[in-house]
């Protein structure tokens, strides 16, 4: 007879009742007395109306009307999205005090978790079906949930493996890399492919456990650190160090595989028995003595050792000016072998600063004679 | 009745002024077509043409020019004939209500032949094209060798001296050769195989000269090749002809091509040293001027810095350092500036419009004379060259505004404003004036 509202609002009038009455007794303050009559009034008109209008409730009067209303839909399940929102309100507000990728992840979560409560309150309003509505939503939603859903499962795995990569010693990542990992998935696909009978809860379950044992592990690792991992320099770093001599170091491993070998080439150095002669491609004129390049471009010379020892080539730049480096040597050439060197001179060889540490120049170490006088006008 | 013979009288009419303007209309369509074609037409008749590769000034323009004709004669008549055929299908076989004829399908031997004649057409193009790529990719005959730099928006070349001390085969009268370095013009010997060796040092462009050989992009960190030859002293104008930035349609350049005679002559007096001012002049306070204000890009060779005493001992050479305020890393060397008639990318002319008139027109005969004269007081573009001093990125579009140039770290592209007075611009012109 009474509809939820009227009920509601019978109980409030009551309510207001029952405190007016204890008020004026009790404490017989006036304007409060007034106040608490007035609001008993205004309930009760409320209610009256409420009643006589049935909350507006049609299914009272109109069964159809009622079956096809919202109000009639079914409840819509509990959401897990405004629990997101508000963490992520968290993150962000922590992420404004403290780092910008906190602060970048709140935004993300906000972002994602405003998007997904809308679509969920969209999907509920499609029709009273509750699993029709859940269909609705997963159409839609299912197409950017599961890529990224995927992107993010394998971004953990990727990096928790590469912890556990990088905390093993080198020896063992590699084993563990292509042998272990390797017969583990073959020997899973092989059992997998073999054995039609396994459900799908089984190896669900059994994803589940390898997953967990390697985040696991990779939390594990990366909370151990990474290995001591060698580190390998450049022929920049050991020309700084002014070691771009005839002795091996450790930067001339395989010299002549590099990619650059097959660069553009602005001349090709010669090291042989009658010394450092260059040509220009195309150009049949073999030259020594000097060579032009020029100025604030980066040009790249092929050296190449026409001797029966290894060498390098070495360029001295102009360590007075900014920028540029003292020094830049190549790695040490094996007999017959080639390697790039990208030069650069930012000022012209009469520049009284280059003048005064001998000007540019190309040479081999511990090769008397050979060497070229680079000219940049 | 009456009233019926009124309005047939009325529609008559209307469909005959309809007519009228429909005649009217295709009338004016008609004769706007041929003023159009008429138009693109003439304008190939230009005479002042100076980027016209159907005037080959050069042995290796000569070749790309005696295969474009047998190509673009055959491209023709099978347009031609396509176009004809097309015509004739569309009004023969037009719309007339008629019944959709038989479809027919899989003559071979019609396939064949239109798989035949095309192949057999290109064929017989390829041939004589491979020959001229391979002809044009020749290096063994150089004669000379000059780099070429592009830069935006402008380009450099630097002269390689020989092993055996000259350039360009081109010993100097006086003393040992060294590096010329020169922009926006370069200077060739007539009757010499020069080979350009070109980079840029930003981004791609590509060198054109029309009317001495084909196109040849200039990559950065890679070294191309482009051959330039004639045996007829001018001047052979050219473009960029690679979108490279805002100034591109400003970045152009010249091949000036002397007889052997002059070529020496100007060679000679490149490799003059430099002389500064006479004290007192106007052009010794510009010199003063250069130093403080232009000389932090733009080098000039022997330009000594004197602190504007007569104690030598502490006179510093003036180096340049464009590296550290331009993105490229460049500026143009102005050594012998008035040598040459442009400025500025070779955007504007350093002579009077009679005066570069009076050098272009020139005869083979009278051309070295004319151009080595060089830019004299008379002839000096004083308004274009004003402009430039007073505000450079005002007359050519670059990124100048340091502030705005976050990814270059704050170096410019081109020249920037320097917020140079009148009377300093006055002091620089009258010594640049002297630079030749």
């Amino acid at each position: 007879m009474f509809t939820t509202g009227s009920k509601l609002l019978l109980g409030s009038t009551v309510a207001a009742l029952i405190g007016t009455l204890l008020y004026g007794i009790l404490v017989g303050g006036i304007m409060g007395t007034v106040g608490l009559v007035s609001a008993t009034a205004a309930l009760g008109t409320f209610a009256a109306i409420n009643i006589f209008t049935r909350d507006a409730n049609v299914s009272v009067d109109d069964i159809d009307a009622f079956a096809g209303a919202a109000a009639g839909a079914e409840r819509p399940g509990s959401s897990m999205w405004p629990l997101a929102i508000g963490l992520a309100t968290a993150t962000i507000t922590l992420g404004l005090v403290t780092y910008t990728a906190i602060f970048m992840l709140g935004v993300i979560l906000l972002i994602a978790g405003t998007a997904e409560w809308m679509l969920q309150a969209w999907a509920e309003r499609a029709s009273s079906d509750a699993n029709h509505n859940r269909e609705v939503r997963g159409r839609l939603a299912y197409t950017a949930e599961m890529p990224a859903a995927a992107a993010i499962g394998l971004g953990i795995v990727i990096y928790a493996f590469s912890r556990v990569m990088l905390g093993v010693p080198s020896k063992a990542s590699t084993i563990v890399a292509f042998s272990v990992v390797a017969a583990v998935v073959l020997a899973v696909g092989a059992f997998v492919g073999s054995n039609r009978r396994i459900s799908a809860p089984k190896l669900t379950g059994l994803f589940a456990v390898a997953g967990v044992v390697l985040v696991s592990g990779g939390a594990v690792a990366g909370l151990n650190g990474e290995r001591e991992i060698e580190e390998h320099h450049t022929t920049a770093y050991y020309a700084q160090e002014g070691k771009c001599g005839t002795g091996e170091i450790s930067a001339d491993e395989h010299a002549s595989q590099t990619v650059a070998g097959k660069a553009s080439q602005a001349a090709t150095v010669v090291l042989s028995d009658s010394g450092l002669t260059y040509t220009f491609p195309g150009l049949d004129q073999v030259r020594s003595g000097s060579i032009q390049l020029p100025r604030s471009s980066a040009v790249n010379i092929l050296f190449r050792n026409e001797t029966n020892e290894h060498r390098r080539l070495v360029a001295d730049m102009a360590p007075e000016v900014e920028g540029s480096p003292a020094k830049i040597c190549s790695q040490l050439v094996e007999e017959g072998g080639v390697q790039l060197l990208t030069l650069n001179y930012p000022v012209p060889s009469f520049d009284p600063s280059v003048e005064a540490n001998g000007g540019y120049a190309l040479s081999v170490p511990g090769v008397d004679g050979a060497r070229l006088e680079v000219v940049v006008p | 009745m009456s009233h019926s013979h009124e309005d047939h009288e009325r529609t008559m009419s209307t469909d005959v002024r309809t007519t009228r303007r429909l005649s009217s209309v295709r009338s004016s369509l008609t004769t706007a077509g041929l003023a159009v074609t008429a138009m693109i037409g003439l304008s190939a008749c230009a005479s002042n043409a100076p980027q016209d590769t159907w005037q080959p000034a050069g042995e290796n323009a000569q070749k790309i020019h005696d295969l474009q004709w047998p190509v673009f004669t055959v491209a023709g008549i099978v347009g031609v004939i396509v176009l004809v055929f097309i015509g004739v299908i569309v009004f023969r076989f037009r719309d007339k209500g008629q019944a959709i004829p038989e479809q027919t399908h899989g003559k071979a031997w019609l396939e064949y032949l239109f798989i035949a004649i095309p192949a057999v057409i290109l064929a017989a193009i390829a041939i004589p094209t491979v020959g001229v790529v391979l002809a044009l990719a020749e290096t063994d005959d150089t004669e000379c060798i000059i780099n070429v730099t592009g830069q935006q928006w402008w380009w450099e070349y630097d002269y390689e001296v020989e092993p055996d001390g000259s350039i360009c085969g081109f010993a100097p009268s006086a003393g040992e050769a060294s590096p010329i370095i020169t922009s926006g013009q370069v200077v060739i010997p007539a009757g010499t195989n020069v080979l350009l060796r070109g980079t840029s040092r930003d981004v791609i462009h590509s060198y054109w000269i029309p009317r001495l050989n084909g196109k040849r992009d200039m990559v950065p960190g890679r070294v191309h090749y482009l051959r330039l030859q004639s045996d007829t002293p001018g001047i052979y104008a050219g473009q960029c002809t690679e979108f490279c930035g805002l100034s591109h349609a400003n970045m152009r350049m010249e091949t000036v091509v002397l007889a052997p005679a002059d070529f020496q002559r100007w060679l000679d007096n490149e490799l003059e040293p430099y002389k500064s001012p006479a004290e007192g002049t106007l052009a010794k306070e510009g010199e003063a001027t250069y130093i403080t204000q232009c000389a932090r890009c733009h080098q000039v060779n022997g330009l000594v810095d004197d602190k504007g005493t007569d104690d030598t001992s502490d006179d510093t050479v003036v180096v340049s350092y464009p590296d550290q305020f331009v993105f490229s890393g460049a500026a143009p060397n102005l050594t012998n500036l008035m040598g040459r008639n442009t400025f500025a990318g070779a955007s504007w002319d350093l002579l009077t419009p009679e005066c570069r008139e009076d050098v272009w027109e020139a005869s083979p005969e009278e051309f070295g004379e004319k151009y080595l004269a060089g830019v004299t007081e008379d002839c000096l573009n004083d308004i274009d060259l004003r402009e430039w001093l007073r505000n450079a990125p005002a007359k050519k579009p670059m990124y100048a505004d340091a502030e705005l140039l976050e990814p270059t770290d704050g170096k410019t592209r081109g020249m920037p404003y320097l917020a140079l007075s009148e009377d300093q611009i006055d002091q620089l012109i009258a010594y640049l004036l002297e630079r030749k």
